[in-house]
């Protein structure tokens, strides 16, 4: 019995004592007068860190040093699916309850993380938050707030969740897309510094994934409904209906989600029809495109006309807004009862047609999920509640995803245009080495088969080919070339590689060292928390935000505040807190950039010296 | 539970004064009174989401093990021993026996079982031979597993990432270059002179540069230092994984052969998970039970101890408890509603109702007045003198409907009316210690109340209705108005005065006679706290005479 726990100690305790234990006496001398009134030893050094990996949605809390988080959990409550959104409230009465709402929700979390998930005492443990970097700055301070006041933790600091993804993968170079809930972000890294300008977001992501499956299955689903013990001998065909939209909780979609849905490797009769099945599938096909896009879109009507021919029929107005006709509707509304009527037949024209293409070339396998009734179907009372059945066509499992990657939108680029947008803004002797070290993190990259498609649809926007010359002479000679926007990556694409691919591509005669797959096996979803872990035990937290510093600014504020409010001056116009948390849009202007306009706040630029360790 | 009626702890706001209750916000403000606790250095109230928490001690909720602190580090606050969730139901497992190798239950040697042991669901007969985990011994299953769990692979790739990052770490750190012989060629760890050479050795377009022959590999090799990193190799390589859970084509392919999706496991089932596991259901790991803890609560301003509880696991006192509910008085709500409850079908229909949200809410009706009453009970030894004000709302800017806001719904959406006057709670006392003269003071109380109810021309609506022990019960007024709408929801003002720690006997008949309040008796003390009364919904007209006939 002793002796297989005896390896087990040396393994835990031997790398993090020796360096905490002195810390931990040195700072009991000048901890706060509470300490030595409680009895009890802390039981973790006050260098192990609480790392918190806080998204619109999910939370992962844990402590440094740890391979893997204590606890992730759902963030929102039932009456909406994320914490925020990416829309801050506007001001007004409305705007102002909104925000407070979402203060007691996030105090709420945060309290919990303490006390209910790592049981632990907030008051002597440091955090780390790892920040997304297009986390809203209102939701950072709120966060702070509440973990200074309410919570008095020690110390906080933000790190950049892309920056730690890398590090969790043993790299401090590397274009890192983070394909969350809201948005997806693409990110160069470059020696552990984060080129924030070259940032590339697009908002599909999990929740235009999730509004999509649910349009996708309201469509083409079939509900059968659970039989009645009255009526028990009716056939299953008979009970079978449309998907009530009820059935579609957020919790069903997210056992689907996680349980059924896949992504399928690219629709590939041959290359060139493969490009236009994405462009089929997009309404983009449609007039608007034309000058962007010109000899694809009419490729795809002459070929693909059989697939689309519901489409040209709806009116041509619902074309202007291009490939998010549809999911934009269902985007914003799928939660409430009314997206089914708002543009319907626009919608299942262009769902229609995107099914018939999709079945074609789906060969998974149809599933049946229990899912509890809609309340309003009649049941009788006190029975035992008994499930209907869903069933979900086997090509929606495999190609609801697809959403991810059509692109051909200016606005809503695919996830892997949006790496490539990232990597045409790099400067380019970083190009290669970016480019050849993607790594994908986040939730949505655990659908199996996401980061092989993506690595294919990267190479395929690289390689398609270009549209032959000829045409444009015969056809009409003021015609301007092809627009093709990633041509000058074009050479990269034997060199694209994903780090944490599952499946990496053979190795090619070309490049001897790839680093495909090369990543540890972390899940794409964990590897920021992972790396906040170790950026915690190797104490790299970033800027760290030490307590008395901001007591001393909320002290000053409130000074000023006495002060200026003696002196008659607008107290909302003073409200401005000269303190301010560490943040890369705050960041001084690099040296030989002319000086901003704005007035100089002194004390933000203190803080900002150490970035990333 | 028709109406409801909850306090107010400040700490969400700077002010001493409540929200407005008709916003959604307000809620997570107030509380029951059970829920509070009461400073009384401070003297106020503290709720669960402003008082400081710490862990006074830690155990396990299913053998009730109190754990000592040393360990709960180690075991990761999970239970050290023989607690186990199934990881297909979060059911608690029992350890079983296997079944004898003769097949026959009634062959059992030994009262212990047979040695190879299992885990086992009762809810959803999940066992741990179907994950291959048996034990040789029916005791220390934790320890038996640590060793699982000591080699894991997502601990170990992390020590090793972290064997890889130190020394790079510490030599940026001394801002040196780094001792010889730690890598071949890249001593510049420091981000600044790596981006310096960097910048050195770029290409020059027109300058020819020397190159070894193979270009290729040269420029591999120079775009591989240029961040100067020697490159990490991994333990586990995800694209060496040959199992599923990848997430890689493989797994791809498993899903679109799936048969079942209870097949795969569930996000809950895998998500604290940071490694590439396998998504079959099949391949899931008992859980072991995580820890409780015991909570030591402190006000957090004056740092003094609210709730500090009893050592044991199995003990359900506590050394300290300063809880509201001992310093407050007990309010009650209690609204008659003749109309609504006759309505009300009876039955299964009810229960299914009262899964909705608001159903469970008693609904008012426009243009009608209801009479409420409200139950007092004093928790103190000393009688106490209440006043109830009703806090004037600011007109709602918004309608809480959405509707566009005209002058209509500018109108206050109903009235309340409370007795005005202070009246007097009888001290808690044991049971058999009350006398009837009580009830007496009561009566005489009530006189000083009925110019109220003579201006009001109805009898015992508002007012001091019964008193009984220590408790009274006042009763008040709502009158909706015509177009009233949303709920009727008001924050109510309570201040009581009662005795500071010295009362002489004169002065208690003195404070008897006066109706009037602290400020004119030195020896009383006034606390005032507020409430959100809660009377349900105001159906709105229209909706009133469509909507509720298929309602109910």
């Amino acid at each position: 019995m002793s002796n297989p726990s005896t390896p087990r100690h040396r393994a835990v305790v031997v790398p993090s004592t020796p360096a905490t234990s002195n810390r931990l006496a040195a700072s009991t001398v000048q901890a706060s007068p509470h300490y030595s009134t409680t009895r009890r030893h802390s039981l973790y050094g006050t260098e192990d860190r609480i790392i918190l990996d806080p998204g619109s949605r999910v939370w992962k809390a844990g402590f440094s040093g740890e391979g893997r988080p204590r606890d992730v959990f759902f963030v929102s409550g039932s009456e909406q699916s994320t914490l925020w959104t990416q829309s801050r409230a506007a001001g007004g009465p409305e705007g102002e309850e909104k925000e407070r709402t979402l203060k007691i929700l996030l105090q709420k979390r945060l309290r919990n993380v303490f006390h209910q998930c790592l049981l632990t005492d907030p008051k002597s443990r440091k955090v780390i938050i790892v920040e997304h970097p297009l986390l809203p700055i209102y939701i950072k301070e709120m966060m702070a707030e509440i973990l200074f006041e309410n919570l008095q933790i020690p110390s906080l600091s933000f790190a950049s969740s892309h920056l730690l993804a890398l590090f969790a993968v043993g790299r401090m170079t590397g274009l890192v897309l983070d394909c969350g809930y809201l948005q997806s972000t693409a990110l160069p890294i470059f020696s552990s510094r984060p080129l924030f300008p070259q940032l590339r977001t697009t908002p599909l992501a999990g929740s235009r994934f999730t509004s999509h499956l649910r349009a996708l299955l309201l469509l083409f689903g079939t509900y059968v409904a659970p039989a009645t013990s009255g009526a028990a001998n009716v056939p299953s065909t008979s009970r079978s209906m449309r998907v009530p939209e009820e059935v579609l909780s957020d919790g069903v979609m997210e056992q689907i989600k996680t349980q059924c849905c896949f992504v399928g490797s690219a629709i590939e009769s041959d290359e060139d029809e493969s490009g236009e099945g994405d462009r089929a599938e997009t309404p983009t096909a449609g007039d608007d495109s034309m000058e962007m896009d010109v000899p694809p879109s009419e490729f795809s009507e002459s070929q693909l006309g059989s697939d689309i021919v519901d489409t040209p029929s709806s009116p041509p107005s619902s074309h202007l807004s291009g490939p998010s006709s549809f999911s934009v509707v269902t985007g914003t509304q799928s939660q409430g009862p009314r997206s089914s009527r708002h543009g319907a037949s626009t919608r299942e024209g262009h769902l229609q047609a995107i099914a018939e293409m999709y079945s074609k070339h789906s060969t998974a396998t149809e599933l049946r999920l229990r899912v509890d009734p809609p309340a309003s179907q009649p049941q009788q009372a006190g029975a035992t509640p008994i499930k209907g059945t869903l069933i979900i066509p086997g090509w929606i499992r495999e190609r609801a995803a697809e959403v991810l990657f059509e692109g051909g939108d200016v606005d809503e680029s695919s996830v892997a245009e949006v790496i490539l947008d990232s990597l045409l803004k790099v400067p380019v002797d970083l190009r290669k080495l970016l480019a050849s070290s993607i790594l994908v993190v986040g939730g949505t990259p655990m659908l199996p088969g996401f980061i092989p498609r993506l690595h294919s649809e990267l190479v395929r926007l690289l390689t398609h080919k270009v549209p032959p010359r000829k045409e444009s002479p015969q056809g009409s000679p003021r015609r301007p070339p092809p627009f093709d926007p990633y041509a000058p990556l074009r050479q990269l694409a034997p060199f694209i590689a994903i780090l944490n691919n599952p499946s990496p591509p053979p190795p090619s005669p070309e490049i001897q060292t790839s680093n495909a797959g090369k990543a540890p096996a972390f899940t794409p979803a964990c590897l920021p928390w992972v790396g906040g872990s170790l950026a915690g035990a190797m104490k790299i937290g970033g800027v760290e935000v030490a307590r008395e510093k901001w007591d001393e600014a909320a002290l000053d504020e409130e000074e000023d505040n006495l002060n200026e409010s003696t002196h008659g001056i607008d107290a909302g116009t003073a409200k401005r807190p000269k303190f301010s948390l560490p943040d890369w849009t705050r960041s001084s202007l690099p040296i030989g950039a002319p000086p901003a306009p704005r007035p100089p706040r002194p004390e933000a630029a203190a803080p900002q010296t150490a970035v990333g360790a | 539970m028709s109406a409801t009626i909850k306090y107010y702890c400040s700490c969400l706001s700077n002010t001493v004064v409540p929200p407005a209750p008709h916003l959604p916000s307000s809620s997570h403000s107030f509380h029951t009174l059970p829920e509070l606790y009461f400073c009384e250095e401070c003297d106020a109230v503290r709720c669960n989401e402003c008082v400081s928490i710490e862990v006074s001690g830690y155990y396990c909720p299913n053998c009730l093990f109190e754990v000592p602190s040393a360990s709960v580090r180690a075991e990761k606050n999970r239970c050290a021993r023989n607690c186990f969730f199934c990881p297909q139901c979060f059911n608690t497992l029992a350890v079983v026996p296997s079944d004898p190798p003769d097949g026959t239950s009634f062959h059992q040697a030994n009262s212990m079982g047979e040695p190879p042991f299992l885990l086992y669901c009762n809810n959803c007969r999940w066992d741990s031979a179907e994950a291959g985990i048996t034990f040789e011994k029916s005791t220390g299953l934790a320890q038996q597993l640590q060793k699982h769990e000591d080699s894991a692979p997502d601990s170990l790739e992390f020590e090793r990432l972290k064997d890889f990052f130190e020394p790079l770490l510490r030599a940026s750190s001394s801002n040196t270059q780094h001792a010889p012989g730690t890598s071949s060629h890249s001593t510049h760890t420091n981000p600044i002179t790596a981006a310096a050479s960097s910048a050195l050795a770029r290409d020059i377009p027109g300058v020819s540069k020397y190159h070894p022959p193979p270009p290729r590999s040269r420029q591999k090799s120079k775009h591989g230092s240029k961040d100067d990193m020697p490159t990490y190799r991994s333990r586990v390589e995800i694209g060496g994984i040959n199992g599923y859970g990848a997430g890689g084509e493989k797994d791809a392919d498993l899903f679109s052969r799936l048969e079942h999706p209870s097949q795969v496991s569930t996000l809950a089932q895998k998500w604290t998970g940071s490694w590439s596991v396998s998504p079959l259901s099949r391949d899931l790991k008992p859980i072991r039970i995580p820890l409780h803890s015991r909570l030591t609560k402190r006000c957090p301003s004056c740092r003094h101890i609210l709730i500090k509880p009893e050592q044991k696991a199995q003990s359900v006192r506590f050394k300290i408890k300063l809880v509201a509910a001992n310093y407050l008085p007990a309010i009650e709500v209690h609204l008659p509603q003749p109309t609504a409850s006759t309505r009300r079908v009876p039955g299964a229909r009810t229960t299914q109702d009262a899964d909705q949200s608001n159903s469970s809410r008693s609904s008012l009706l426009p243009g009608k007045s209801y009479p409420f009453r409200l139950g007092l009970k004093n928790p103190l030894y000393d009688p106490i003198q209440v006043r109830l004000v009703v806090q004037r709302q600011p007109l709602p800017a918004v309608p809480s409907a959405g509707e566009a806001s005209t002058e209509k719904s500018r109108r206050p959406p109903f009235a309340i009316s409370l007795p005005s006057t202070a009246f007097s709670i009888a001290p808690y006392a044991e049971a058999w210690e009350y006398e009837d003269e009580d009830d007496l003071d009561g009566l005489d109380d009530d006189d000083g109340l009925s110019p109220v109810k003579a201006a009001k021309g109805r009898s015992k609506t508002v007012g001091v209705l019964e008193k009984k022990a220590n408790t009274t019960i006042v009763g008040g007024e709502i009158v909706i108005a015509k177009d009233g709408r949303g709920d009727a929801k008001f924050n109510m003002l309570v201040s009581y005065t009662y005795r500071s720690d010295e009362p002489p006997v004169d002065e208690m008949i003195g404070s008897k006679r006066a109706t009037d309040l602290v400020k004119t008796n030195p020896e009383t003390k006034t606390f005032t706290f507020y409430t959100v009364v809660d009377l349900g919904t105001i159906i709105p007209k229209e909706d009133a005479r469509t909507a509720s006939p298929d309602a109910y």
